[in-house]
């Protein structure tokens, strides 16, 4: 595990970089990871099986992956929607956060092939077993019985951990502040708050399980690590319940994250972070979202479930077609 | 001679015994030699039954017993009583009548200011450079307290624009901009959005926060009041904040109608 972090080639571009870059200090001594760092970035989860290995774009993909986004942006700005269009519940385009692409090929960096790891024999059990069959809550499109049939996420209960973090189409906001013994990890969406203590007690009870998990943190020199665990068995990786772009992210309650945030520089902070949760994926994999900071952006108070008419209306909406069925 | 040096330690004794009470609890410095007012707090009153005096009363459901009683207790409102306006009285006395399912606690709706800071969980301040952040164990609910120049409320919110400042060992909080949908009890207390909070913190010994806050809304009261209460520090070693992310135990409430009979 520790030869796999040393090896892999995104840890060691972290930590070249940090190498080079002294971090401010708090007042009170610890390297300063304080600001605001949304989520921006125009890269996706899993790489191309044609790129093999590869974890940066030619100058052609790269063009390529500015293009499509100068397009995706374009179509932002149109007044109205295609006539084709799918109708869904998202705002209008033009709120929409797309990202600026850089020319990192994947936010997956370890495996080395940028791919989620092939699943245990025993999650495959599990997801094809989920609900009778009918897989792990995804989309409102499929099922509509109880508000039990959607996901984590329209309900407005949590995204979890990873799912807070991992650039989404819109209230990308991550804010970090410190205070002697804690460092404290806000998400804008959905609300989310992470004080986590560095004094080096231990975990809660394992009978405690949490959406959030249990965090504890250390530093090894400038990098801030993170250890989650007591996670429950019911979010994803992903914020969107089954997955990222389809691919199965629901984990077990087995799950641990370790993080990693390191400044790279006075506008740079990575955020590393191993899945290991041995249940599920046949080896841990990793992910590098380097954050840009931005002492502009506002937090909004992302109020989900107080204004969560997408839940009521869904669930009316399933029952007026069933009794127009005859 | 023996008398006046009497007089002199009978003076110098009276004016230590002075010295003594007037001296103001001094609270140990933060990073930026404010009071620290950091650590977990929570309320130990039944203000979030009712802020003003109350016997004991039968809960809504006789299902669950003793357990969901309302439990005796006396009232933070200074002076006793809330200043109503007679409209927002009688919807006061609406709300109370209809607290089972209107109550945005039962919801697991933001609980608002002021009543996030005497509802039965804990909460905790970090008080860092980047401000006061309050957070919130009961539904994930948190406020950034602003300690630059002040901000002008933007849309309205569960939680509001805070805006703070030291006034000598008191950290002053002014909250504008909240939407006036949270409620500041279960006795079906209320505002509009028009309310205008404003907070007083003060560190009064090692274990004791003393919280006072003026409510001020001329649509629903006709004068500002205040409510006062001391906040208890959670000083157990393990003391942390856990999950109480609510939702899910208020769905069948709010969609149970809506759901596949």
């Amino acid at each position: 595990m520790n030869l796999r972090v040393l090896i892999s080639l995104g840890a060691w571009a972290a930590w070249a970089a940090a190498q080079s870059y002294t971090p401010p200090k708090t007042p009170w001594g610890d390297p300063d990871l304080q600001g605001i760092w949304p989520g921006n970035m125009g890269v996706p989860m899993q790489r191309p099986l044609s790129m093999g290995d590869r974890t940066a774009l030619t100058d052609e993909e790269y063009a390529q992956r500015v293009a499509q986004a100068q397009r995706a942006a374009a179509a932002d700005n149109e007044e109205r929607a295609p006539q084709d269009a799918r109708v869904g519940i998202g705002p209008p385009s033009y709120w929409t956060e797309r990202g600026k692409p850089t020319r990192q090929a994947s936010m997956i960096i370890d495996p080395p092939d940028g791919r989620i790891p092939a699943l245990t024999p025993e999650a495959q059990k599990r997801r094809k077993e989920a609900r009778g069959g009918l897989g792990d809550p995804a989309e409102w499109a499929g099922k509509a019985d109880t508000y039990e049939d959607l996901n984590l996420y329209y309900r407005c209960i949590t995204r979890g951990v990873t799912g807070s973090i991992i650039p989404v189409v819109y209230n990308n906001g991550n804010q970090i502040l410190q205070i002697p013994g804690y460092v404290v990890i806000r998400n804008e969406m959905i609300h989310e708050t992470r004080v986590i203590p560095l004094d080096g007690r231990p975990h809660v009870s394992p009978k405690i399980r949490e959406y959030m998990g249990d965090s504890r943190g250390h530093w090894e020199g400038n990098t801030l690590v993170i250890e989650t665990t007591n996670f429950t068995d019911k979010t994803s990786i992903g914020s969107n319940g089954v997955g990222y772009n389809g691919e199965g992210g629901r984990h077990s309650n087995g799950l641990r994250l370790m993080e990693r945030l390191t400044r790279v520089d006075d506008h740079t902070l990575h955020y590393q972070v191993t899945i290991d949760d041995p249940a599920t994926w046949t080896k841990p994999w990793t992910l590098l979202i380097p954050l840009k900071r931005d002492d502009h952006y506002q937090m909004a108070e992302y109020a989900c479930h107080e204004g969560n008419y997408a839940m009521k209306d869904i669930l009316r909406g399933a029952r007026a077609e069933e009794a127009e069925k005859p | 001679m023996r008398i006046f040096l009497k007089i002199v330690i009978l003076l110098a004794a009276g004016i230590a015994a002075a010295w003594g009470q007037n001296q103001a609890y001094r609270a140990p410095r933060s990073f930026d030699g404010h009071p620290d007012l950091n650590g977990i707090w929570q309320a130990l009153n039944t203000a979030n039954w009712d802020l003003q005096d109350h016997s004991q009363a039968a809960g809504t459901m006789w299902e669950t017993g003793a357990i969901g009683a309302i439990p005796p207790g006396q009232g933070v409102v200074e002076g006793g009583a809330i200043p109503y306006l007679p409209a927002a009285l009688e919807k006061k006395k609406k709300n109370f009548a209809n607290r089972r399912t209107d109550d945005p606690e039962a919801k697991c709706y933001m609980p608002g200011v002021p009543r996030a800071n005497y509802m039965p969980y804990p909460f905790q301040i970090v008080q860092s450079p980047q401000g006061i952040l309050f957070v919130y164990e009961y539904a994930s609910a948190n406020r950034l307290v602003n300690m630059g120049k002040p901000e002008e409320a933007g849309s309205d919110t569960w939680m509001g624009t805070n805006n703070g400042h030291w006034e000598g060992e008191t950290l002053v909080v002014d909250v504008t901009g909240l939407n006036g949908l949270a409620w500041f009890d279960r006795a079906g207390d209320f505002a509009s959005d028009k309310l205008h909070v404003v907070e007083r913190y003060t560190r009064v010994d090692p274990y004791h926060l003393n919280y006072e806050a003026t409510i001020e809304d001329p649509s629903v009261f006709s004068k500002p009041w205040k409510i006062n209460m001391l906040l208890y520090k959670v000083a157990d070693k393990n003391a942390q904040l856990l999950d109480f992310k609510c939702v899910e135990f208020a769905e069948q409430l709010l969609y149970g109608q809506y759901t596949k009979k």
